[in-house]
């Protein structure tokens, strides 16, 4: 019942893209009839469809900024108070540390156990720069009076930017879980699947970022 | 130290919760007593509350709709009674204590009732329709349930600590702030949903994981059975729809407990802001409790016409098309909101073109049971129940899918008797045909038919009794929610309403006596075969129940309708096939962590309720630990011998080689 | 880490890339290309952000292309993200997930953005600048 093992090349006789049931000389079945997926396809998989959610609940937040940008109550608008140094350090920050997950990634895979604990060190490092300085900003804001209770549009910033914020502070604990995971049990099956997992997160973070500075950050900086 | 709590939240001068929670607590105190006389602790701790079997797990979801459904019920009937003695009288419900009840009854049914229940049939049958050996992560879906549990327990113990939520089972903003709702009650609703969200989130991408990757080899799309498409669009739903939830009701959160101005009147919050977010989550929620339910009335058309779905593709496509464009629509219940006649129109006409899908599906079930030969046993008879009810209900939703109607016919009865005409009519009969189809499966023994077919008529009278009238009495001006009825021309339909009540009344009855005499009666409707119905889906080839593993060796599918062909070789051949080799098989470790984590949820949400801030960081912490040591756990599985599969297995074989000697016999 | 079955037409999980020549988790390089590429385009966001040669009503559209570029960016080179029907899995959910992301948020703007058939009349620029589109 098993096709035969072939390389890729060769095995797909029939156009790949074709859509329904793969007919081609082979008699080979269809993509789909395959049985189940490997643990770890299927454990990575149900991880990136929570993400995708977990993109849907930042789309709400982002929804809720989106309209209440202008109501700023009378209050101070984002062009005020937005310190575009202090973003761009942060951005640096966060892909910088996007790289060094990668980086963590393919050491893992060559189960070579210094050099991914010093990336992911590295990682959690800069992921804790950035969080220092966002709490800094919402320090500084709050001081001014700038605080989410001023506005609804403050309200929306506040809780769109610090909804991200939580997801990094989630992330470094994830981090340094991991490190010590690594650290006792070794590159363990399980233990590679939830360090991959870590990785789609970490990157799914800094592609949320980008629509924050986008939209929360140089939007605002260009009214 | 115990932060807002105090003695004044327990409920001591109010009669009706009083009396409910004194109740509540004797019969529960009964159980517990009961399950230690008999000494059953071990064995509920090691087979149900740590178990991590998408059966019992589906099982223990079922059971706990049910008995929401009854709490739920038990509002309903107060709601009708005091409407009926509410005439130019006031009734014996306070205004503050019947909001209490008409939210508590909305947000029960649908987030505790009615979402387990369907969930729980999801959980069960898939993986068996699938021909696998569980979901795709069996631990989370014991943590997604225990928090489900946790969230309906926060939910009752409001009745006696504390009070509800006075603002219907959507907390519209502002009325939901802080400062128009300055006691616990909305505090409750957002923490008891959003821990629940969660269990229903994970639950959601279990299945859709389970579904897309992890069928049983040839199993390809297009051989599944239709009930996992079904649930594979539901838990789509519910993959893209809860975050909207979740994030929806954390603003609403951080308006009460931080002063945050996301819905507020004043500093430039925007009330309607709720409404749009809270329906975009809102409108695929209703989707993601019917799809299900279609599905199972495919199964059952199917099953009981002796015929296979008709139109599978189109079914299929439907499904998908219901999916997606379910997710356009959510304006239509705010046409009133006032965003305008073009915004209105594009909604409007999207919600009339949703109605297609159903109408699709409607069809083909009655070209299944056309030219088929059908056998009127009770789930087939739920089935048409649905047909007849849910057709009425559909079609009131496309006249209100009209603006200029919706105008009019905005929160009256009119609305309220369309939405119960096909959740009732639609889901909850769904459900009760999936529990009385599945059940044999689940405990070896069917449910007895005398009192089903009873429950079912009841019901059915019941239904139409109570909810015809709401659509006479929304035309003739009756808004939704009323304390008190000024108008006496109201009055007949309302006596009417109310005794339909008393019909349903009987038909819940039935059903709770049709599961007691079942189970006193459990040896003489013994399912010997595990093939009570003839079915013709892979659930049907396991013996009832089926043993932990589900299939001792995977099957291997070669058609759609992946047990009917093989069945129709064994009797063509008069044997079965052959007996495959068997393998020691790995199944995943029970293990506490669902029901630890979730008691911490619970703690965490009560103590965020009362504002008792150092128990918020003790839960906390807990759950975090719990959490790290089930990640450090070393043994995952445990293996069964292949003496043990063997040995189950062959069982199986020789109660279906008994009925093909029969079936020769004969 | 992507195993094969017996034919190697096993699908790639989420973050692995294609099965087969390219192997596990990508290589240095292309992570580096990423970074660089990733780089360049914040760096182009914060100079149209603060132009004066781009027309100001075009910056928002120019920002968001950016934007998406980078998300590009990110998905390809980090998350291996590709078209192959190896993939088809993670790019039809990827997919799914936008469509849902792009109604709610262009949903609610077009929603709210019009809410103002029951108002009265609105005196003061703050008010008004309630329905005015963030775009």
């Amino acid at each position: 019942m098993t096709a035969p093992v072939a390389p890729r090349a060769e095995a797909n006789m029939g156009d790949p893209y074709v859509l329904g049931r793969n007919v081609n000389a082979g008699g080979e079945e269809d993509r789909s009839e395959g049985g189940g997926a490997s643990k770890s396809i299927v454990t990575l998989y149900g991880f990136w469809i929570f993400l995708l959610s977990d993109i849907v609940m930042f789309s709400g937040f982002f929804a809720s900024y989106a309209v209440l940008v202008g109501a700023t109550a009378g209050g101070p608008d984002g062009s005020s108070l937005f310190e575009l140094t202090r973003i761009k350090l942060e951005t640096g920050c966060l892909l910088l540390s996007s790289y060094t997950c990668g980086m963590s990634a393919i050491a893992a895979t060559r189960r070579t156990l210094a050099l991914t604990e010093i990336w992911l060190l590295v990682t959690g490092l800069l992921g804790a720069g950035f969080l220092g300085l966002e709490l800094q900003e919402f320090a500084k804001l709050i001081a001014q009076g700038a605080g989410p209770q001023r506005s609804a549009f403050l309200s929306g910033f506040f809780a769109l930017v610090g909804c991200h914020g939580v997801h990094v502070v989630a992330g470094l604990l994830w981090l340094g879980t991991m490190m010590a995971q690594i650290w006792v049990k070794g590159f363990r099956a399980d233990v590679m699947r939830r360090l991959m997992c870590f990785s789609l997160f970490w990157h799914a973070l800094d592609i949320i970022w980008v629509a924050l500075i986008t939209i929360v950050y140089l939007m605002g900086h260009a009214r | 130290m115990l932060g807002k709590l105090d003695w004044s939240a327990v409920p001591v001068g109010e009669p009706i919760p009083l009396a409910a929670g004194t109740a509540v607590f004797i019969i529960m105190l009964g159980v517990l007593g009961w399950i230690t006389r008999r000494g059953h602790w071990r064995y509920l701790w090691l087979e149900w509350i740590t178990s991590v079997d998408h059966k019992r797990i589906g099982v223990m979801y079922c059971l706990l709709g049910l008995v929401m459904l009854l709490r739920g019920f038990s509002d309903a009937i107060m709601m009708r009674v005091q409407q009926a003695l509410a005439i130019n009288a006031p009734g014996f419900l306070p205004p503050e204590h019947y909001d209490q009840i008409f939210s508590a009854h909305g947000t029960i049914m649908i987030f505790f009732g009615s979402m387990p229940f369907v969930i729980g049939l999801m959980n069960f049958v898939v993986p068996l329709q699938l021909g696998v050996r569980d979901v795709a992560f069996p631990t989370l879906n014991s943590v997604s349930f225990w928090l489900t549990a946790s969230g309906a327990l926060l939910v009752n113990i409001s009745l006696v600590v504390g009070e509800f939520a006075r603002t219907g089972w959507l907390p519209y903003a502002p009325l939901s702030e802080l400062a128009y709702s300055p006691g616990v009650g909305v505090d409750y609703y957002l923490w008891s949903i959003q821990i629940s969200g969660v269990g229903t989130l994970m639950s959601g991408v279990n299945l859709v994981t389970t579904i897309l990757k992890m069928r049983a080899k040839g199993m390809g799309y297009l051989r599944m059975p239709m009930f996992c498409w079904t649930a594979l669009a539901s838990n789509l739903l519910i993959v893209a729809a809860f975050p909207i939830l979740t994030a929806t009701l954390a603003m609403l959160t951080l308006d009460r407990y931080l002063g945050f101005h996301f819905f507020t009147n004043d500093a430039g919050g925007n009330p309607m802001m709720f409404m749009n977010l809270i329906w975009s989550w809102g409108h695929p929620e209703v989707y993601i409790l019917i799809l299900p339910a279609f599905g199972i009335f495919s199964e059952i058309f199917s099953t009981f016409s002796g015929k296979p779905l008709f139109g599978y593709r189109s079914m299929v496509a439907a499904t998908l098309f219901i999916c997606v464009v379910s997710f356009t629509v959510w304006l239509h219940h705010f046409f009133t909101m006032g965003a305008g006649a073009d915004v209105n129109a594009a909604f409007g006409i999207a919600t009339s073109v949703i109605a297609v899908g159903t109408g699709v599906k409607i069809y083909n079930w009655l070209f299944t049971i056309y030219g088929g030969r059908i056998r009127f046993d009770t789930p087939m008879l739920w089935a048409l129940g649905f047909m007849v009810t849910f057709i009425v209900g559909g079609m009131s939703g496309v006249l209100l899918a009209v603006p200029p109607a919706d105008f009019m016919l905005h929160n009256s009865m009119f609305l309220v008797a369309h939405f119960h005409n096909v959740i009732v009519g639609g889901v909850l009969f769904g459900a009760f045909a999936g529990m009385i189809y599945w059940f044999p499966k689940a405990f070896g023994f069917r449910l007895h038919e005398g009192w089903g077919k009873a429950a079912f008529w009841f019901s059915l009278a019941g239904v139409v009794t109570v909810f015809v009238p709401f659509y006479v009495l929304g035309l003739e001006g009756m808004t939704r929610r009323l304390q008190h009825i000024d108008v006496s021309e109201w009055t007949p339909w309302l006596y009417v309403s109310t005794m339909g009540v008393a019909i349903m009344l009987v038909g819940v009855f039935c059903q709770v006596a049709q599961l007691v005499v079942s189970i006193l009666n459990r040896e003489a409707l013994r399912d010997e075969t595990g093939d009570p119905w003839d079915g013709r889906s892979l659930e049907w080839s396991t013996a009832s129940p089926p043993p932990t593993f589900n299939f001792a060796v995977p099957p291997d599918v070669t058609g759609q309708e992946a047990y009917w062909g093989v069945k129709q070789r064994a009797i063509k051949a008069e044997r079965l096939s052959d007996e495959p080799d068997y393998e020691a098989i790995e199944i995943p470790r029970n293990t506490p962590t669902g029901f630890i984590t979730a008691f911490f949820a619970t703690t965490t949400g009560f103590a965020l309720i009362w504002y008792i801030w150092w128990l918020v960081i003790v839960s906390l912490l807990g759950a975090y630990a719990t959490f790290v040591v089930f990640a450090w756990r070393d043994v995952g599985e445990t293996e069964i011998s292949v003496e043990e599969v063997r040995c189950i297995d062959r069982a199986r074989r020789a109660a279906r080689e008994a009925r093909l000697a029969q079936k020769e016999e004969a | 880490m992507t195993e094969r079955t017996e034919d190697g037409r096993e699908d790639a999980a989420p973050g692995e890339g294609s099965s087969g020549a390219r192997g596990t988790s990508g290589d240095i390089s292309g992570y580096t290309m990423g970074l660089a590429l990733a780089a360049l385009l914040t760096f182009l966001s914060f100079v149209v952000a603060d132009s004066e040669v781009i027309w100001h009503p075009a910056i928002p559209a120019a920002l968001i292309a950016l934007a998406i570029a980078q998300m590009g960016v990110h998905l390809v080179f980090f998350l291996h993200i590709t078209s192959g029907p190896d993939n088809a899995n993670n790019s039809l959910a990827l997919a799914f997930g936008v469509f849902i992301v792009v109604l709610v948020i262009f949903g609610s703007i077009w929603i709210m953005g019009h809410l103002n058939h029951n108002m009265m009349p609105m005196s003061s620029a703050t008010d008004q600048r309630m329905f005015k589109s963030p775009l």
